[in-house]
């Protein structure tokens, strides 16, 4: 039975060894919520999409446990799997989204001044400006939202960004140097506040 | 994120990303299911028919005794030879001990691993 207490490294090493449900169990366990709210944040809040994909994710990292070489750690190990399917998954929507999300911003847009000018409360503000950051968020191309969600949401070094992400990390930077200028653009009302 | 950008224009948008990551990592999603639904589209485990274990003592049984038959002085044979070349050899009374310790250490384990918890 697996216990709680044993590291990442023991739980895999039981599945490896003896093929341990239990462990591989817990270690979903451990990392569903971070594997789940990247791929919202990815996914730009398709929750459904984003759970399909978690399983997906989960599914892909037992069947490759035994290649996993534990130089990284075992979160950005399921970061770059994650990143993959959430990748793979966008190439064959790709047209259909790109015709949703520009039709949901465009409706946003108009909503999203109103309470600008309105105003209010700390707490309202922020969640003001999350909503605003996930909808610039969504404009980005999908190199560089997964970059910026590496970086800045699971707070991954740029080195560990560009494993996660199979690039040089001078790509990772220009991915996160574009992101900026788009979000920069997109969010100038908040610079002026 | 480790590296922190040096252009001071952008802070405004680097805070707000920064508050917007943090906000990300303080959420918790609760399992609602997630882990026993993965667990339920992993492949089902390889199970090992019941009869295997007797049926592998029954086979290597089988098999020690073909080759006593079949080699009726062999076992002899062999022991007498480990005798000739123990008895050969001056072995004190520790070495016999670190012998039986070793050789009660490796039963020890051999029974840890056939009795362990699956």
């Amino acid at each position: 039975m697996a216990e709680p207490s044993l590291s990442d490294a023991e739980l895999i090493a039981r599945v490896v060894v003896g093929d341990d449900r239990h462990a591989f169990s817990e270690l979903v366990r451990r990392h569903q919520s971070a594997v789940r709210t990247t791929l919202r944040r990815l996914t730009s809040g398709n929750h459904a999409l984003a759970d399909d994909l978690a399983q997906e994710t989960f599914m892909l990292a037992y069947r490759n446990l035994a290649s996993f070489r534990q130089e990284a750690k075992f979160s950005t190990w399921l970061y770059r799997i994650a990143t993959n399917a959430w990748l793979a998954d966008a190439r064959k929507r790709k047209e259909e989204l790109l015709g949703d999300r520009d039709a949901d911003i465009a409706d946003d847009d108009s909503a999203e001044h109103g309470d600008d000018a309105d105003g209010g409360a700390d707490a309202e503000r922020s969640a003001s400006l999350s909503m605003d950051m996930a909808r610039a968020m969504a404009v980005l191309s999908d190199a560089e939202r997964a970059a910026i969600i590496q970086c800045y949401h699971n707070d991954l070094s740029h080195e560990e960004a560009a494993q996660v992400l199979n690039c040089p990390v001078g790509t990772l930077k220009t991915h996160i140097l574009r992101a900026k200028q788009k979000l920069k653009t997109r969010l100038a009302a908040w610079a002026r506040d | 994120m480790n590296e922190r950008p040096a252009n001071s224009g952008d802070d405004w948008l680097e805070a707000a990303l920064q508050a917007d990551g943090q906000a990300h990592r303080a959420e918790y999603l609760d399992d609602a299911g997630f882990t026993a639904k993965v667990m339920a589209a992993l492949p089902a485990p390889v199970a090992l028919p019941a009869w295997r274990r007797p049926a592998l003592t029954l086979l290597w049984a089988l098999l020690g005794l073909s080759i006593a038959f079949a080699l009726p002085g062999f076992v002899v044979d062999v022991v007498r030879d480990v005798l000739r070349v123990v008895l050969g050899q001056s072995v004190s009374l520790a070495g016999i001990g670190a012998a039986v310790i070793a050789m009660v250490v490796a039963a020890w384990a051999a029974a840890a691993f056939v009795l362990r918890d699956d």
